[in-house]
């Protein structure tokens, strides 16, 4: 057939010589797998399993009996009745609150400073640096530094503000909405420098020939961000994205330093939520049931984010 | 001179004596064994526990204490697995909060009285209510070792300067006391006409709106005669008796102006340390700092604001055996019991007081090397401390608690409001926990 392709006809060949050859049995990928397999089944599947057997049943570990309850678990967060249905969904609401208002700012302001950081200026170097050093801190050191920062009475913003400024001071973390300013604030200052460095090393992967035939052709910096750079920033905008948007979905050291969850549990993040129900209230099934609801929230999610990407790399978006 | 010498010597001779005799005393005369020993003490009271670990294996060749140092939350998630299997460690330490759950859920195992007359461990040694602390259902389950408690603080210098000679004692004199030490930015007093209590220069009392806040509101109740939960361990922190005393605190800030609004712990322990307010209540783990910074400070039993009682709210740490499998060794929880009655006992305990910790009985109370301290302000009353015990949902009372103080304090809503809300979904969490313990 002369309308075949010249690899067709190679095929067969190839295919004997993987069977036969050096190449082992065909087993040998199962046994490179093996180990993780392994580690697979005791870390991941197991648990799961387990948390679900847990979530079904009236489960302590020291209970002489562990009756099925079936759903009950489940059901007790979708009757308004009980506290964990009121909690786990407001919750839900404060985390899903804080992902919307800080992922904008993350990648917005990282993408700002990378632009400005990108750019040989005098002292660039230590920019970069400054600007990623908060990232090594660990969670409770930034929450106790910024909970001083907005403290009430002591804090430094509200010393700027009655001091410099003869404002009345504000009790951010004591007041419902306000209290999210100190969590969101040091969130971005904490983990701006992780983005920024990605958004950098886009940069950098940007040939300079585009600006430099843009630039004859007489185009605004405005228009050299807008046609060159945000579009050939995407793959990385959305690497950013799907990553920032999960780290913020497991929001939880930021606000159990600065605020405690408080006012009126008004910051309270999910994973915090949790925690408490499983480990203060020692209610493990009714927690075990909270995290697969909130790990199905989170699938969801990032089965879409994967889609986005998907598209991204058939070159459709 | 010679005969005060004389005296002297006989009286030490005489007690050390006494503690010698003891000591050496003790009710395991069993075969060799070997004990494991779990407890959260992993700051800088570790070299104190390790030290008296190992005075006593020097001491009882026929037991082996082997200690395993770890913090408490590991301790409280794996306590439940390890007794499930088997494997329990033979002597746990257990803290106030989680007691009385462990207890509830069989984790742990009842002393008899027989078992702790025969171990030498009287109950009367120790503060009543701290030894009450580790009880249920009529049954004891612990032994205290470690007791911390809420006091109060007071800056001398800035009582001085405002006049105030005596610390306040009862609600009365409270509250003139903090009106004395109160001033604003224009230096006038509450109720001077002019007087603007949103620019306190100087204060009365420290009030603040985290967990630590609210154990002053906890004192305040039980002082009162109520009490955080009923007879049947539902909560009940919402009585007429309760109202009424967190009332009294939450006018001191909003009707008394003798208390910052919307203050945070830190803010408060600032201003303590910058001698801007007179009293601090808070626990007393904030000695240290006090004393290194040099402060003119003293420290109080907490004023009696209720009308019934002297009470404040204790932490404490208690020697638990827990729960074994069939078939365990006699000896060893004979020796286990033996081991902790010489940890507990007055010797000992006067050494764990290094660590930080107040003495958890009187005997070790009335020990001369307290004298001086500032610490001893307090320990005519510590038999009057009280732990939030007894019943099996403490983060299900608590919270709410601690949340309601916070909504009464901030003035987001009334106290008995604050107080409604917090009972009913500390009840509704409790009929829900019960379904666990049937």
């Amino acid at each position: 057939m002369s309308l075949s392709l010249p690899g067709e006809a190679a095929r067969p060949r190839e295919g004997r010589r993987r069977r036969g050859g050096r190449e082992g049995s065909a087993l040998t990928p199962y046994l490179y797998l093996l180990p993780f397999m392994a580690l697979f089944l005791v870390f991941v599947v197991y648990p799961v399993g387990y948390g679900l057997f847990v979530s079904l049943h009236r489960w302590d570990l020291l209970a002489e009996t562990r009756p099925f309850v079936g759903l009950e678990y489940y059901r007790n967060l979708f009757d308004p009745e009980t506290p964990q249905s009121q909690f786990f969904w407001n919750s839900m609401k404060n985390t899903g609150f804080f992902t919307l208002v800080s992922v904008p700012l993350l990648i917005g302001t990282s993408l700002g400073l990378a632009l400005l950081l990108h750019r040989p200026i005098f002292g660039r170097a230590f920019f970069r640096s400054v600007f990623f050093l908060p990232g090594i801190l660990t969670v409770s050191v930034m929450g106790i530094l910024w909970r001083w920062m907005f403290d009430n009475q002591i804090g430094l913003v509200n010393a700027v503000r009655t001091d410099l400024l003869g404002m009345q001071p504000l009790p951010f973390l004591s007041t419902e909405g306000l209290a999210w300013v100190p969590i969101i604030v040091g969130t971005v200052w904490w983990t701006i420098g992780f983005n920024m460095t990605l958004y950098l090393a886009g940069l950098g992967n940007i040939s300079q020939s585009y600006y430099e035939a843009a630039e004859i052709d007489g185009a605004t910096p405005w228009a050299k961000f807008r046609f060159i750079t945000w579009p050939l920033l995407a793959p990385v905008t959305l690497f950013v994205f799907v990553t920032t948007v999960l780290a913020s979905f497991q929001l939880f050291g930021q606000t159990l330093v600065i605020t405690a969850g408080g006012p009126n549990r008004t910051t309270q993040s999910t994973i915090q939520y949790i925690t408490e129900e499983a480990f203060s209230n020692n209610q493990f099934s009714s927690a075990s049931a909270m995290a697969f609801l909130f790990g199905l929230v989170m699938l969801i999610f990032t089965y879409l984010q994967f889609r986005i990407m998907a598209r991204d790399a058939r070159g459709e978006n | 001179m010679n005969r005060t010498l004389t005296v002297t010597a006989l009286l030490l001779a005489a007690g050390l004596g006494g503690v010698a005799a003891a000591q050496t005393q003790t009710s395991y005369k069993g075969p060799k064994v070997t004990l494991t020993y779990l407890h959260g003490f992993t700051g800088a009271d570790r070299p104190v526990m390790e030290r008296l670990i190992a005075q006593f294996n020097a001491a009882h060749p026929n037991i082996q204490v082997r200690a395993q140092a770890q913090p408490w939350g590991t301790t409280w998630q794996q306590l439940p697995s390890l007794v499930a299997s088997g494997r329990a460690p033979d002597v746990v330490v257990i803290n106030e909060d989680q007691i009385t759950n462990f207890i509830a859920r069989g984790a742990v195992s009842p002393l008899t009285n027989a078992e702790l007359q025969s171990a030498g461990i009287s109950k009367s040694r120790f503060y009543g209510p701290l030894f009450k602390t580790a009880d249920y259902e009529g049954k004891s389950y612990g032994v205290p070792i470690s007791s911390v408690a809420y006091v109060m603080f007071y800056n001398k210098d800035l009582m001085k300067k405002s006049g105030v000679t005596k610390v306040p004692t009862n609600r009365t004199e409270l509250l003139a006391a903090a009106r004395a030490c109160t001033t604003d930015r224009s230096g006038r007093k509450p109720g001077q006409a002019g007087f603007d209590p949103k620019a306190l220069n100087t204060w009365g009392i420290s009030l603040y709106n985290n967990w630590v806040g609210s154990r002053l509101a906890y004192a305040a109740i039980l002082q009162n005669g109520g009490s955080l939960v009923d007879k049947n361990l539902n909560a009940s922190f919402n009585s007429p008796q309760a109202v009424e005393a967190v009332q009294f605190l939450v006018d001191l800030v909003q009707k008394q102006n003798v208390a910052r609004p919307n203050s945070t712990e830190e803010a408060e322990l600032a201003a303590f340390s910058q001698g801007k307010v007179c009293f601090f209540p808070s626990g007393q783990w904030y000695l240290d700092r006090f004393e290194q910074q040099k402060m003119n400070f003293g420290v109080a039993f907490v004023p009696r604001v209720g009308t019934k009682q002297d009470a404040a709210w204790g932490g404490s740490s208690h020697l638990t055996l827990p729960k074994q499998r069939a078939g365990y060794d006699a000896n060893k929880r004979r020796a286990a019991l033996a081991f902790v009655n010489w940890m507990t006992s007055p010797n000992q305990n006067l050494a764990w007081t290094e660590a930080g910790s107040l003495p958890v009985m009187p005997a070790v109370a009335n020990n001369k090397k307290f004298e001086n301290r500032p610490i001893a302000g307090v320990f005519e009353k510590l038999g009057n401390i009280y732990a939030t015990s007894g019943f099996p949902w403490g983060g299900q009372v608590l919270g709410p608690f601690d949340n309601a103080w916070a909504n009464a304090y901030s003035g987001k809503q009334s106290v008995k409001a604050a107080l409604d809300a917090g009972v009913s979904e500390a009840n509704k969490q409790i009929q829900q926990a019960r379904k666990t313990f049937q």
